[in-house]
């Protein structure tokens, strides 16, 4: 769990550590829920996208002002199967934040499709959302285009 | 989905309205005009409002019209939840950092939340402020107002809409609306698909406003961000319930707060165990 104190995440970010898939297990929740997810088919999916890896930047503005991110993808067969989150948050609070956020979301991604769903509506944000969904947008732009 | 939207900011979210046609000027106008009034009331971001007075000076403060449904419902959900939702956590949250600067900054020393009986009376049209009491009606507040708002455009004739405040979306009229619930922890990610008619579906996490290993739900009984819970979505008649619960489900056991509320439910523990209520109109992706 999180608490007060813990600040390893803004310590790995500050040092120009990339965290790559899956990570540290006290501050970052699991769902638990999606064990096995990797094999989710994607053939019926709608759009085919392009084996590889992509990097895209994200821009999102947090109390703190304007923050980047980046996020690097590399897609098999329609399924995400490794994601890297980068920040640039130059406020300690952000460097904390987009630690925190990168901890929970590398374990968390890998293994499923980006378009499975037909929506009319999402239910949740955060505030670091806006950044990340521009790239995964950016993202799924570029590999279609290829 | 209906079309077209109208989109803007209000209140420190992104709103969007979808309609079957689009809405008038003088619709639009009185749209900005009901926000502009609540926003006025209640926001303690605003030197001007009716809340910031409140915590300026003790005494008896008469609130508009729309404050009973707000008020009745704090104080169910006070109860339902033991103390734990609170409307008088305004001190705490600005003592972590939540302030109307965002100064994200927690000082170091931290006062008790007081007791409802203790700070405040409300007698179903003025509240009595027994200490110079900071409320915060960002529990609920949101989500009454999505209410309000759809209030406004029935008024004028448009009774098919949804409005939706980021989190908060309330479905009026023909047809129903399918929602992902969005993972907390990754936004391109949803953890299931629920289907919604003529109610409201409200989402919460942490995470929407979260800085320096804080966040802003707060338990009143300790005046801390709660952890054990990460996600929650609440099913409910209006949005001013379905954000009350869906705030309420990060202290409550759903259990306890079914046997008060007639209402659908999704939540995620920090554990990554999803649960959800009996009955849902839709799916989770266990």
């Amino acid at each position: 769990m999180r608490n007060l104190t813990d600040n390893k995440t803004a310590v790995a970010l500050f040092a120009g550590v990339t965290l790559v898939g899956a990570l540290s297990a006290c501050s970052s929740p699991s769902t638990g829920t999606d064990s096995g997810t990797a094999d989710v088919n994607a053939p019926d999916a709608g759009a085919d996208y392009t084996d590889g890896t992509y990097t895209e930047s994200g821009d999102y503005t947090s109390p703190n002002g304007a923050e980047k991110v980046d996020v690097t993808l590399t897609l098999e067969s329609n399924t995400v199967t490794d994601v890297t989150v980068v920040g640039y948050g130059e406020n300690p609070n952000s460097i904390q934040f987009q630690g925190e956020f990168i901890d929970g979301i590398a374990d968390e991604v890998v293994g499923k499709n980006i378009d499975e769903l037909s929506v009319d509506k999402v239910a949740g944000s955060s505030l670091t959302s806006g950044g990340f969904n521009k790239a995964v947008d950016a993202i799924k732009a570029d590999a279609l285009a290829e | 989905m209906p079309s077209p939207s109208k989109q803007f900011d209000a209140i420190g979210a992104p709103w969007q309205i979808d309609t079957a046609e689009p809405l008038g000027s003088d619709v639009e106008a009185a749209v900005a005009h009901r926000i502009e009034l609540f926003d006025r009331t209640y926001s303690r971001f605003r030197d001007d409002s009716l809340v910031t007075a409140i915590a300026r000076t003790p005494g008896t403060y008469t609130f508009p019209a729309d404050a009973p449904p707000l008020f009745d419902l704090y104080r169910r959900l006070y109860d339902a939840t033991n103390g734990a939702l609170s409307p008088l956590v305004g001190r705490a949250l600005e003592e972590l950092g939540y302030d109307r600067t965002y100064s994200l900054q927690p000082a170091a020393s931290r006062t008790r939340v007081p007791d409802w009986s203790e700070a405040i009376s409300w007698n179903g049209s003025a509240l009595t402020a027994l200490t110079p009491a900071v409320l915060d009606v960002g529990a609920a507040g949101k989500g009454y107002l999505v209410d309000l708002v759809a209030e406004v455009l029935a008024e004028h004739g448009v009774t098919t809409s949804t409005v939706d405040a980021s989190g908060d979306i309330l479905h009026r009229g023909a047809g129903e609306l399918r929602v992902a619930l969005e993972h907390p922890l990754d936004t391109s990610k949803a953890i299931g698909v629920v289907k919604v008619s003529n109610e409201a579906i409200c989402a919460s996490a942490p995470n929407r406003r979260a800085w320096a290993g804080l966040h802003h739900i707060l338990d009143a009984r300790t005046g801390l961000p709660t952890d054990r819970i990460i996600a929650t979505w609440a099913i409910a008649r209006t949005a001013l319930e379905a954000d009350g619960l869906a705030t309420a489900l990060f202290f409550a056991e759903p259990a306890e707060l079914e046997a008060e509320f007639d209402f659908q439910w999704v939540r995620m523990h920090a554990t990554g165990r999803v649960e959800h209520s009996a009955h849902l109109t839709g799916e989770v992706f266990l």
